[in-house]
């Protein structure tokens, strides 16, 4: 059976940015079939202008030479490899409207729906993961 | 080992080898090898893992001086 992996982004730090986009790209390019559903916070790592200039967590900011030396790609890189490997977004409408925010003022190629999409996506996913 | 292509994915970070490997696999026919060197130390284990989820085969491995070098099969 082909692998199915549904992805909750709850949260919207450079580190959370990190978790779910390697695990989702690594998904993708192992043939899975990945989808990721941003809520709350985590539709700052969606959002156009947000997700190029995401932050750190407090304390954690001397990272950022380590992020470099390793040659980490950075986050709208990850999230066009993760677009270009068939990785299904998906923003949260309830979220989108308490906030105030349109889907113009996300990246392009992506799905808006509730709870609801998700779980319909999810229902027969074997790994499930929340960030 | 004679490859068919030539993957150069040293100084990369993960999931970037894997990446490029899908990408670079997607390029060949079946039968056909792939070389793909990197210098990322978790690639050892990655694609392993990577060629095990995707049914291409992971022919030899060798690790010389930080540079990994595998030869994958497609499948």
């Amino acid at each position: 059976m082909a692998t199915k992996v549904a992805i909750i982004a709850a949260n919207g730090g450079l580190f959370d940015a990190y978790k779910v986009f390697n695990i989702a790209t690594a998904a993708a390019a192992s043939d899975a079939e990945v989808g990721i559903f941003f809520t709350f916070e985590g539709l700052n790592l969606i959002h156009k202008q947000a997700h190029q200039q995401l932050p750190m967590p407090a304390g954690a900011e001397h990272f950022a030479e380590g992020f470099q030396k390793a040659n980490v790609p950075s986050i709208p890189e990850l999230v066009s490899m993760a677009q270009e490997l068939g990785v299904k977004i998906i923003a949260c409408q309830m979220t989108m409207d308490v906030m105030n925010l349109k889907e113009e003022d996300f990246i392009d190629g992506i799905e808006v729906g509730g709870a609801a999409t998700f779980i319909d996506f999810a229902k027969d996913a074997n790994i499930s993961l929340s960030f | 080992m004679n490859a068919d292509q030539v993957l150069d994915a040293k100084g990369l970070a993960c999931p970037m080898p894997i990446i490029r490997t899908k990408k670079a696999i997607e390029e060949l026919a079946s039968g056909q090898i792939l070389e793909v060197q990197t210098t990322d130390k978790g690639s050892q284990n990655d694609l392993t893992g990577w060629a095990n989820s995707t049914g291409h085969h992971l022919l030899e491995s060798a690790e010389d001086n930080g540079i990994y070098t595998f030869w994958i099969k497609k499948k």
